[in-house]
């Protein structure tokens, strides 16, 4: 018996990064007190008319460009009307005709497989406002009414629930790392529904759209629960509504939020309020130069210079690391160093300080000549952890640290023969050892020299004329 | 009761320089001119207290511009600061704006003083003003007609000497056709001349405000005060502000004018306007002026798109009086949609509702393809054809209405008539061009008959020169008053 393929296609909504609303000078902020960001035009007063913030423009292209779109170089804004409490003017201000990006796609890797999926389009429109249910009544918050959003619409390409993960995954990354939204799902300035339909044959079945799914790794679960739902029902003889869900995650099953009636009409027509924009090629070029590396370059260079996968991947999650890192990627610094320096020590002293990057006086200089001098030995990891708190917290460079704290660091290796001559002697047992085969037992040694120096001695001349010394 | 007021802008500036007289003066005159003429309906609200106040408060100021302390009107669309404005609808009867439209702001920065918001059709849908929710304004010519609409009273104020100087807003003729039926001198500048931030909307790609006044020379100048580009209004212009008077007075020898043969279909226009017309030609081409008979495309289909445009931006325009944040709100409701259809059911009036509903049909599903694009296009036809024009003609005149002022309660009943009266003032809208409405002469009952100017893209000027003109020429007695 053939098996069931689920198709699925997601539409998400980011929220913009932008300091202001899209069509008013409202400021766009989250977590405020309630309308407190709003005025008469974000209200629909009577007379107010909608502005049309240039930011979002730049956003929402650089956007369209990272997801390989075509520009809609001529473009407008059109009007959807319905009726909502939560829409104030009782019409949203979106796009229909002229979306600003189509014919896109997004590359995504599942199981060692890459795959693209195509964008429909991408498109501008403001976001609502807030609707909050208290007992019997409603309560409404406008801070969110006019709020920027693109909504990304692909098309139905996708034919697992990792599949669909890793596309919202990676449309996550892309839109994090250049700097065109929070994607925050939990906060709702990233909003996922996902349409879904099973069948055995090539022809599609009833798809049912899930709304709203607050986690990546719901929507997997959501996906797995809807599709298993669909096929009980088609296996049963009856027929999979053309519906809106929602994914209960205590449940863990999707419930129905409301039936589809066909054909929605949303009346739309070009807004007569906000003249055409003209998208040239001024403007596609200035955006383009503001696109930062993004995250699959950056892993692909990472790995390239010797960083493992997994900590290029750790360093990506975390966009102020990868960014100054890659500040030094052409100095010709070792980056697998630095990348642990980064993820390691300074990472933990900076979630000790509750602090970043920037707010300490680790400079370039300082950050250089700390990864050059492990690199060559000239301090070891005990050194630098004895000196972590005073690079991060004072202006002086890291030869004056060091100084300051008294450490030597021992590069003489007539001094270090002669404590390793000592050594030796003390320890024979395990100098047998090694020359019986039990090449660990170098490391013992090893650990005795350090603890003899008190760690001050450069460990690859120590490993090196141990070595000798052993070998003779 | 004195009668300054009926002295021209100019001469009262210069008494108030000299403090022969103060700006509590002609508050106070326009508030005993507007209580004895109480039968004209030509206010909604009225802010005596504050206008009051102002006045005296601008004692101590230097008179420093034309308008300064000289009373105004305002059409009861363009929202008012702690004014109630209601757009002649029971829905918007207890709203209360807290922001003043642009040109609000502009009079208020010339220190003029509002005595009140004036009366119209509901929502400015109408040609009569009987589509208010107050009742009806009266002609001051004879109070048994129709002041016209859609700011009828703005024009019935005008006309009356109530005030000297108003704003009215056009979307299909709502200034020009109104200034017609009254006598007075009327301007729908060119769209984006002026800025529509605070006038309520009805059809947005047609809206426009302008000024509505006694003579020609008052007009151009309020017109200085009202144009510029605004940051808030997208479609506002960004021309440069220019001396609309400046062009006053000069010859009109060597001007070239076309009349749209549409516009002297004898099936379409009454004889006596006709007449009228004729007239005002002859004059014209005896000093110089050459003018010529033209077609333009498609303008006998401008009130078809008009209806399919402006109903189609009104059935969205007028989708926010929910009930939800201000106007009239239906109490206790049974939910969400109870809320709305009883607010809107009961807030609306017939005509409204009935172009929300004939509006929303028109961009439902298929037929904002068949219908609103194709009307966009066509549209887009008479615009290039009335440019054409311009090419070789300097001007466009003709009539604005087709008859005098009709008598109040006609018409009712039929909600094409309105429609087929605005037939000589809605291309002008749909071409986004400047018209105007200077008298010219009277018809049977001693009631105005009016020319139409209309010019290219932002020739107002030019327009105000042979306005000018005609008015010096006929010298016509355009106070009722003094008429009868």
């Amino acid at each position: 018996m053939a098996e069931y393929k689920k198709t699925i296609g997601i539409e998400i909504h980011t929220e913009l990064k932008t300091k202001t609303k899209i069509y008013s000078n409202s400021v766009n902020g989250y977590g405020k007190t309630a309308n407190s960001n709003v005025n008469v035009v974000d209200l629909g007063y009577p007379g107010t008319l909608p502005t049309l913030n240039m930011e979002v423009i730049r956003l929402a292209l650089k956007a369209a460009l990272i997801l390989n779109c075509e520009i809609n170089r001529d473009m407008h804004f059109d009007r959807k009307n319905y009726f909502y409490p939560d829409l104030p003017k009782g019409y949203q201000i979106t796009q229909a005709e002229t979306p600003i990006g189509v014919n896109g796609y997004v590359e995504i890797e599942v199981n060692g497989e890459k795959k693209k999926i195509r964008i429909h389009d991408i498109h501008i429109e403001e976001d609502t406002c807030k609707s909050i249910h208290y007992k019997h009544h409603s309560f409404l918050d406008f801070n969110r009414a006019g709020v920027p959003l693109v909504e990304i619409v692909t098309e139905a390409d996708m034919h697992s629930s990792e599949e669909a993960m890793a596309y919202v995954e990676k449309l996550r990354e892309l839109f994090l790392y250049a700097d065109i939204s929070d994607c925050k799902i939990e906060e709702g300035s990233m909003r996922c529904d996902v349409n879904i339909s099973v069948s055995k044959t090539s022809e599609l079945g009833t798809r049912a759209e899930i709304k709203n799914i607050g986690s990546i790794s719901n929507i997997g679960r959501a996906i797995e629960k809807e599709a298993a739902r669909q096929i009980a029902l088609i296996e049963n003889g009856k027929e999979v509504e053309f519906a809106t869900y929602r994914y209960d995650e205590k449940q863990d099953e999707t419930v129905i939020m409301r039936v589809k009636e066909a054909g929605n009409d949303y009346r739309y027509f070009p807004e007569p309020d906000i003249p055409f924009v003209e998208i040239d090629d001024e403007l596609i070029a200035e955006v383009k130069k503001t696109i930062p590396m993004l995250a699959g370059e950056r892993r692909e260079r990472y790995v390239a210079a010797g960083i493992s996968l997994l900590n290029a991947n750790k360093i990506i999650q975390n966009r102020n690391l990868s960014n100054y890192l890659n500040k030094f990627l052409d100095s010709g610094i070792n980056l697998v160093i630095a990348s642990n320096l980064l993820l390691g020590d300074i990472s933990a002293y900076l979630n000790k300080m509750g602090t970043e990057l920037e707010n300490t006086k680790l400079t370039d200089e300082k950050f250089i000549d700390l990864v050059q001098k492990l690199d060559k030995g000239d301090i070891n990891s005990k050194v630098f952890k004895d000196i972590l708190d005073d690079v991060m917290e004072k202006d002086t460079t890291i030869d004056e640290i060091i100084a300051s704290k008294g450490i030597k660091i021992i590069n003489d290796p007539s001094a270090l023969k002669t404590i390793i001559s000592n050594v030796l002697e003390s320890n024979s047992a395990s100098v047998t050892d090694y020359k019986n085969g039990n090449t660990r037992a170098i490391k013992f040694l090893m650990g005795q020299i350090m603890k003899e120096t008190k760690g001050s001695a450069n460990p690859e001349l120590v490993n090196k004329l141990l070595e000798e010394e052993l070998n003779k | 009761m004195s009668k300054y007021l009926d002295l021209s802008i100019v001469e009262i500036n210069k008494l108030l320089k000299e403090k022969k007289i103060k700006p509590l003066d002609l508050v106070l005159e326009a508030f005993d001119r507007i209580e004895e003429r109480k039968d004209l309906n030509a206010f909604i609200t009225l802010d005596k207290e504050r206008a009051i106040m102002k006045a005296k408060e601008l004692e101590d100021k230097e008179v420093d511009n034309l308008f300064f302390g000289i009373p105004i009107a305002v059409k009861d669309n363009i929202v008012t600061k702690d004014l109630r404005t209601t757009c002649a609808s029971h829905i918007l009867d207890n709203f209360i704006p807290i922001y003043d439209a642009t040109v609000v702001e502009k009079i208020n920065d010339c220190h003029m003083i509002i005595v009140g918001k004036t009366n119209m059709d509901e929502f400015a849908m109408g040609s009569t003003s009987q589509t208010s929710y107050f009742g009806a304004p009266h002609n001051p010519w004879d109070v048994q007609k129709v002041a016209g609409g859609s700011s009828g009273g703005s024009a019935a104020c005008i006309s009356a000497r109530l005030v000297p100087l108003a704003l009215g807003s056009d979307t299909g003729g709502s200034i020009r056709q109104p200034s017609s039926y009254c006598g007075i001198v009327g301007m729908k500048p060119t769209y984006g001349r002026v800025s529509r931030y605070g006038l309520v909307a009805f059809g947005s790609s047609l809206d426009q405000i302008g000024p509505m006044t006694r003579n020609v020379y008052e007009n151009a100048l309020l017109l200085n005060v009202l144009v510029g580009r605004d940051d808030r209004d997208l479609t506002s212009s960004h021309k440069e502000k220019e001396d609309f008077t400046r062009l006053i007075g000069e010859d009109i020898k060597g001007m070239r004018i076309a009349v749209p043969n549409f516009f002297v279909k004898e099936d379409i226009v009454s004889s006596e306007v006709l007449n009228k017309l004729h007239e005002v030609i002859e004059l014209l081409e005896k000093n110089g002026a050459t003018v010529e008979y033209v077609d333009i495309d498609y303008i006998e289909n401008a009130v078809t798109l008009y209806q399919i445009i402006a109903m189609g931006e009104a059935s969205s325009n007028l989708a926010r009086f929910d009930g939800v944040r201000y106007g009239y709100s239906v109490e206790d409701p049974k939910g969400i949609d109870e809320l709305y259809a009883l607010t809107r059911g009961n807030g609306f009036g017939d005509e409204v509702k009935r172009r929300i509903m004939v509006g929303s049909y028109l961009l439902s599903g298929e037929n904002a393809k068949i219908y609103y694009n194709k009307a966009l296009q066509i549209r887009e036809a008479i615009r290039e054809s009335f440019l054409k024009v311009f090419e070789k003609y300097d001007l466009i005149i003709g009539p604005n209405a087709t008859t005098t002022a009709y008598n109040l309660g006609e018409g009712l009943d039929d909600p094409l008539k309105t429609f087929l009266d605005d037939i000589l003032v809605i291309p002008v809208n749909m071409a986004g061009l400047p018209g105007m409405n200077v008298p010219m002469g009277f018809g049977e009952g001693h009631l105005p008959i009016g020319l139409q100017i209309i010019g290219n893209r932002f020739d107002e000027a030019l327009m105000y020169k042979l306005a000018s003109f005609v008015e010096k020429e006929l010298d016509l007695e355009l106070n009722p008053l003094e008429v009868r």
